[in-house]
């Protein structure tokens, strides 16, 4: 270090300082992009009319959002606290049924009940929590496939709400003049309000508790965290929009059948989806939602509905696992996050070192 | 007399079980690796028996001399293109569940696409036919299903007690780093139990083709009661997945008579829940942790 200058310090400080602008600009412009979205989704609808694939469209962004809600929602359970669930469709098929039960044999509407089936959901939750929380990583994995498979037989079998065969709910009333619009409202708002709880819960206290379980469980209950009763809540509060968005999938595809919620594909697709976009982060989920969904509407569209959507599904888990196990938003999270701080301490070495020389 | 046919029934099942069972046991015990994909493997050799039967006439119980090979080369080959890669991964045990679920969903997408989703069951006159001794009937499907089993089972014992490669093996499961340190080529040993746990799936592939029918969806059926049998006896112990098996084969057999088909899986999913509350680590096992 015999030739740094403190000319060199001040091009080393300034070089950090544009990273530490240019990163800031970035986010300032994800910020807006977001927004957009938002703003976009909520004033699709306007468009109804105007344009023929417009009743595709609206199916494909209500699938969007579904996976959205559904991903955000798993992340809480298997991003942040770490506790990967390959059966969390259970509380999608309880705000279904609930709903779709109270429609057909009492006239409910869905945006009523649907505060109903998470309700359960959220009971759910807790239960299967205090039976399997006791068992960590891989058992809790093995447990989560169990009790969907399981939810699957017994619903299969139950002839009080037609078992296999499901049951068809009534047309709406507004279906001829508004479609499947309102359906879609019901689904924006379950994803607005997953990524939001996701966003809130990974800025809090409790975010930060639920980490500290996924990096390490012992260290973390000995720092006082009482991760019992925190992986419980982290299990409840990620039923809650998986139920809402159960709801208005049954909603919009107008019948009830047990396998429409509860395939292994769709719990894979949710595990998938977090860990594509990034499991443990806010943006993640969303994207990998998008980018999965595009993929299987690609797929359909050159190879016809068929099994070769799960080979992929399994194709793109395996390679993500194997060689970006961050994820997108992960990746690039940590590729800014390692430049700064090589920048930060390339300032730091120079500064001792001029300091030395002065 | 009926609980003794029902427990004869359930016993001869309960062999084929245990080869299922000890191939999932041995993978996870040597290499930490739990195989969500093992009945897809099952399945595959199924398929692979079905079609020697159906095309050039193989019996199935001998075609089993082409499925545990084919199988072996199969399963040395996912290992290598698979494991080595997230070897130091920190949470090791929990990315195989996720990548052996990868593949498991390529390997039934593959299937469905190539044999279609059509009920399969290989189908030898002994598949039907039953021997009856006193009151008791015997499935002859069933009782040749359960000596090949046990054939198999005592071979993999004395290829694990009585070869260099078993002891090696062994000595891999008991502990990794000492077993490296006293000359034993750890990479190679883990090929070759990978291998071999597939083999096995393979053979009991074989034998439920002229058991049960089948579908590309169907090892779903599987999972819980693998998982169950070999939670129950210890994941890693094989000692406990015979027990395991033998144990949950009886009992699904008086629930089967009891509630009927339908509830029968019912057995392994409550068993499952009940073992990792009161026991996770099994009867034999080591505790399941990260």
């Amino acid at each position: 270090m015999a030739t740094v200058t403190p000319e060199e310090l001040e091009r080393r400080r300034a070089e950090l300082a544009r990273a530490e602008t240019r990163a800031a600009r970035q986010n300032r412009v994800l910020r807006l992009l977001v927004a957009a979205i938002a703003l976009g989704l909520l004033a699709f609808p306007a468009l109804r009319g105007t344009f023929s694939a417009f009743n595709y469209v609206i199916q494909v962004l209500i699938v969007i959002m579904m996976f959205t809600a559904m991903a955000s929602s798993w992340n809480i359970m298997g991003g942040f606290a770490g506790y990967i669930s390959l059966g969390h469709n259970v509380f999608m098929v309880i705000g279904a049924y609930v709903a779709g039960m109270l429609l057909v044999y009492r006239g409910v509407s869905p945006f009523i009940s649907v505060f109903l089936g998470v309700a359960l959901a959220v009971v759910v939750g807790v239960l299967f929590g205090l039976v399997t929380l006791r068992t960590r990583g891989p058992a809790f994995i093995i447990a989560s496939i169990a009790l969907l498979l399981m939810t699957r037989l017994m619903l299969d079998n139950w002839d009080a709400i037609e078992g296999a065969n499901g049951l068809s709910l009534p047309i709406p009333d507004f279906f001829p003049t508004l479609g499947k619009v309102p359906m879609y409202y019901g689904m924006l708002a379950a994803a607005f309000g997953a990524v939001g709880l996701a966003y809130g819960i990974s800025r809090s206290k409790f975010g930060l508790a639920l980490r500290a379980i996924a990096m390490d469980e012992i260290k973390a209950e000995v720092a006082g965290i009482d991760t019992r009763r925190y992986k419980i809540i982290a299990l409840a509060l990620s039923a809650i929009f998986i139920a809402w968005a159960g709801t208005f999938w049954g909603y919009t595809l107008n019948y009830l059948r047990p396998s429409a919620f509860l395939s292994v594909a769709i719990a894979a697709d949710m595990a998938l989806m977090s860990i594509v976009g990034g499991k443990g982060t806010v943006a993640g989920p969303p994207i990998g939602a998008f980018l999965i969904i595009l993929v299987t509407e690609l797929s359909v569209w050159l190879f016809g509905p068929s099994e070769l959507n799960l080979a992929i599904s399994g194709t793109i888990l395996i390679v993500v696992l194997l060689f970006f196990p961050l994820g997108i938003v992960g990746t690039l999270q940590s590729r800014q996050r390692d430049r700064l701080a090589r920048l930060r301490a390339a300032v730091e070495d120079t500064g001792e070192a001029v300091m030395k020389g002065a | 007399m009926q609980w003794l046919q029902i427990l004869v029934l359930g016993l001869m099942l309960g062999g084929v079980y245990a080869v299922m069972a000890s191939g999932l046991t041995l993978i996870f015990g040597v290499m930490r690796i739990v195989n969500l994909a093992h009945a897809t493997f099952i399945l595959l050799a199924a398929y692979l028996t079905f079609f020697l039967f159906d095309l050039l006439g193989v019996d199935p119980i001998l075609s089993i001399a082409i499925t545990i090979p084919v199988l072996f080369l199969v399963g040395v080959g996912v290992y290598l293109v698979l494991f080595p890669r997230i070897e130091n991964s920190p949470r090791f045990v929990e990315s195989t569940v996720l990548l052996t679920f990868g593949l498991a969903l390529l390997l039934e997408g593959t299937m469905g696409r190539t044999f279609t989703g059509t009920y399969r069951l290989v189908r030898p006159s002994y598949g039907v036919e039953s021997f009856l001794i006193g009151d008791l009937y015997i499935p002859k499907g069933q009782l040749y299903a359960l000596i090949v089993s046990a054939v198999l089972l005592l071979l993999l014992a004395a290829l694990l007690y009585g070869t260099r490669i078993g002891g090696s093996i062994r000595a891999t499961m008991q502990n990794r780093t000492a077993a490296q340190i006293v000359g034993v080529n750890v990479r190679r040993t883990m090929a070759l139990s990978f291998g071999i746990g597939i083999a096995l799936a393979g053979a009991s592939g074989t034998l439920l083709s002229f058991l049960f029918p089948f579908f590309p969806a169907s090892h779903w059926e599987w999972v819980p009661v693998m998982l169950a049998l070999v939670v129950l006896g210890g994941l890693g112990s094989l000692k406990g997945a015979l027990v395991g098996a033998l144990g949950l084969s009886v009992v699904a057999a008086f629930v089967m008579s009891e509630f009927g088909p339908t509830w029968q899986p019912m057995t392994f999913f409550l068993a499952l829940f009940l073992i990792l509350l009161v026991r996770p680590q099994g009867l034999y096992g080591k505790p399941l942790e990260a």
